[in-house]
């Protein structure tokens, strides 16, 4: 709150003071209400800041307090469904030299090892200044936490991008398809009768024991994919396919890290024992598979009981959320960058850095995570009994607040290279292979997916 | 000059119409060819300074890179042939091609069949509203590839998808059209063959409607029925036009993307790229993999893939509707 006090201050405070004035009646409001509304370019009064986003990086109930904040601010908001997470854009504008670039970039977290080697496409945020209180991305670093923030510093350590949320993984599932089907459903028991991997998929073969044979054809499930694990294993180990040797670039281990295999096991294993449906997420399948109850769990980063509440709202009251197998996971999570630009291009370093600074300091992640379900990346919330004591009464009141920030500070860091997600698609292809029946020797898509991935170099 | 002195020694103001000077190299009609062929330059310039721009430009570049190991932002690093040693030894790369293939077998045969009976009826002259249906057929031309591909994405549905309510409603199990090989060559196949069956279907009916209508009279005054002056009179003489839309359609066909970018919502054409296409695999390996001398080597490919195709095309087509009486 009191953060949200100080950036008040400056211009904002003057065309607050104008306004408070202009509804006294002392000016006339023309004069006092400054509504960039409908500015598409900066004018005397207007400056328009563009964000290149995806997903729910940006929400809409903060825009508006900015907006309330900073009148004389337009945030013009893209998304492309085309560029889903924005790889593709800010590369080739980036290799134009900054031409066409937006104010400001979020970067998907499979995308920062990659960026952590472009330093270059991107503006140094040690060498800028907030307006309210003179900060620099230096004075910013200790208000976030230390392995998020290192996925946005280049290679040349130069401050690429401040973290948005931290993905953290738990599990949502439905209590009242548990209990119906005889199996332990409170999230206390639940938690504990899957702590482990191999518990969690004797649990779903309980559950599938329970599914009647009609159900089974029309491809009702425990949970919706068991490709997912795939992911969570990875990310509960120190390192997936890069080694932190010391240097910038890391050194590639993907073929001898042990955590790659069990992690690719353990998954066919899930998928073999026939616990996933097979629905691939974000398909329409998996839309109205939630609504319906086609499966009953999900491996769920906190930004996803946002997905859930819009895709099933009749389900509410019917989902709770357990902790993840294992202990401790992630998934998702973004930066927020300012690319560079050409040459004649619209100066707005200034308010960019201000925006990002406002927008992800722990106040406002409080606030997106109270509304919208994202986890804060600023580890000071995670013992504010706003965050620890909110329930959410979707999941039947579960504390997902106490939930994910446990989880979160159980995970350790992992160094993301620059192939990271090239690999991390080799691997998936690899293990769709066998999930789908196309190869039945798991350990021949595995070294299908080593050697792909090879590929990536 | 010395025009305007004459006109005024014999007082008479200088006839509008009249041109002020007598045109002398009009006479000379080498002179004229000149003048229009300066015009027509000119006039035609735009689409050339635009095509060397958009057109030829990239493609050189394409050739150039094709021999780098460059991922765009970094350093160029000149390795010879290695990119296309390396494609074909690519197993993703074959995997791509023959799913293009399918694809495109599977899309162009049932679309020249049903566009040319679609035309057929159209050419029909006892059709009422045949202006509404030939507008009629175009909409699915105009509509967004995009759009298309989200509906048809739906429709196919493993669980809740039309196609499948109506599969599982006759008793049959459920199909997985986007995890299955054919099954999802097939759902890409059906958006193509929806959005460019009426667009060639026209085509047809113009080629149709320029055909004698002695040849039919003659035709039925040999007894011909319908159905046979279709076979001896119509086919025979759309020759020309099926092999036009059988090489557009090859040159479309080979370069399907948003379909089954759409479809599978990613790069890599499914989960195992099941449906992975050559431009598919191109775009993935130039911004998934950041392999840009390496896509550019896939984008000569599919040139030359394309050029074969087409040529065999252009002959079997040939063959097939040739003088064959």
């Amino acid at each position: 709150m009191s953060f949200k006090m100080l950036s008040i201050k400056s211009t904002a405070l003057l065309s607050a003071a104008l306004l408070s004035i202009g509804a006294l009646g002392a000016i006339s409001p023309a004069q006092a209400v400054v509504d960039c509304t409908g500015a598409t370019a900066d004018s005397a009064t207007c400056t328009v800041v563009t964000i290149k986003t995806f997903g729910d990086v940006i929400q809409p109930a903060l825009v508006s307090d900015y907006k309330r904040l900073h009148p004389e601010i337009k945030l013009s908001i893209m998304k492309s469904d085309l560029d889903a997470l924005n790889g593709t854009g800010l590369y080739t504008q980036c290799a134009a030299g900054g031409a066409g670039s937006p104010d400001i970039a979020a970067v998907e977290i499979s995308y920062s090892g990659f960026w952590r080697a472009y330093p270059q496409c991107f503006i140094d945020m040690k060498t800028l200044r907030t307006t309210v209180g003179n900060k620099s991305a230096t004075d910013l670093k200790k208000d976030y936490l230390a392995w998020r923030w290192e996925q946005g510093v280049g290679y040349n350590d130069n401050v690429i991008g401040i973290p948005t949320d931290v993905g953290g993984l738990e599990v949502a599932y439905r209590w009242d398809l548990f209990k119906a089907k005889g199996l332990p459903y409170k999230r206390a028991d639940v938690s504990k009768a899957w702590d482990t991997w191999p518990k969690f998929i004797a649990f779903g073969k309980r559950y599938m024991a329970k599914v009647s044979a009609a159900d089974k054809k029309k491809n009702i499930g425990f949970m919706d994919n068991a490709a997912t694990i795939y992911a969570a294993i990875m990310n509960q180990g120190t390192m997936k396919y890069y080694k932190n040797n010391g240097t910038d670039a890391g050194q590639l281990v993907y073929k001898t890290n042990p955590q790659v295999k069990l992690a690719f096991n353990t998954t066919i294993t899930a998928a073999k024992a026939g616990i996933g449906t097979r629905i691939g997420q974000f398909s329409s399948d998996w839309n109205v598979g939630m609504t319906k109850g086609t499966f009953a769990v999900m491996l769920a980063p906190a930004w996803m009981m946002d997905y859930i509440k819009g895709q099933a709202p009749s389900t509410r009251g019917k989902w709770d959320i357990a902790d993840i197998p294992g202990g401790g996971g992630n998934q998702g999570g973004s930066q927020l960058t300012m690319p560079i630009k050409k040459a004649g291009m619209p100066d707005h370093k200034q308010e960019a850095w201000d925006f990002i600074t406002w927008y992800l300091a722990p106040a406002q992640q409080l606030k997106v995570f109270q509304i919208y379900g994202l986890f804060p990346s600023t580890p000071s919330l995670y013992t504010d009994s706003d965050l620890v004591g909110f329930k959410d009464p979707f999941f039947n009141n579960a504390p997902t607040g106490a939930i994910y920030a446990e989880g979160v500070k159980k995970l350790k860091p992992i160094f993301e290279g620059k192939l990271q997600r090239c690999i991390d698609m080799a691997m998936g292809s690899a293990l769709s292979l066998v999930i789908n029946g196309k190869e039945k020797v798991s350990t021949k898509a595995f070294a299908k997916g080593l050697s792909d991935a090879d590929k990536c170099k | 000059m010395s025009q305007t002195a004459v006109s005024r020694k014999t007082n008479k103001p200088p006839s509008p119409w009249k041109p002020a000077k007598p045109p002398k190299k009009l006479n000379n009609p080498g002179a004229v060819l000149s003048l229009n062929g300066k015009w027509g330059y000119l006039f035609t310039a735009p689409f050339f300074v635009m095509f060397l721009i958009f057109g030829l430009a990239p493609i050189v570049y394409s050739v150039y890179i094709a021999f780098f190991n460059w991922d765009a932002l970094g350093t160029k690093e000149f390795i010879g042939i290695a990119n296309f040693v390396e494609l074909v030894a690519d197993d993703r790369f074959w995997n791509a091609l023959v799913n293009t293939i399918d694809i495109w077998l599977l899309s162009t045969i049932p679309m020249l069949i049903l566009s040319i009976g679609l035309a057929a009826i159209l050419h029909n002259p006892h059709l009422r509203g045949s202006t509404f249906w030939r507008t009629i057929l175009l909409v699915p031309n105009i509509t967004s590839v995009l759009a298309i591909a989200i509906v048809f994405g739906q429709l196919f549905g493993r669980d809740f998808g039309m196609v499948n309510l109506i599969i599982g409603s006759l008793g049959f199990e459920h199909i997985d059209f986007i995890q299955g090989t054919t099954s999802s060559h097939v759902a890409i196949a059906t958006m193509i063959v929806w959005r460019w069956t009426g667009y060639n279907a026209l085509i047809f009916l113009a080629a149709m409607l320029a055909i004698p209508g002695e040849l039919y009279e003659s035709a039925s005054l040999d007894g011909a029925n319908k159905w046979k002056q279709f076979i001896y009179v119509t086919l025979p003489s759309l020759r020309n036009t099926i092999t036009f839309v059988l090489i557009v359609g090859t040159i479309g066909g080979l370069q399907v993307f948003a379909e089954p970018l759409i479809l599978g919502g990613s790069y890599n054409g499914g989960d195992s790229g099941q449906f992975s296409t050559l431009t598919l695999f191109l775009f993935d390996q130039a911004f998934v993999a950041y392999k840009w001398g390496y896509a550019a080597a896939v984008g000569i490919m599919i040139t030359v893939i394309v050029a074969v195709v087409s040529f065999i095309n252009f002959v079997i087509t040939r063959r097939l509707t040739g003088d064959s009486k």
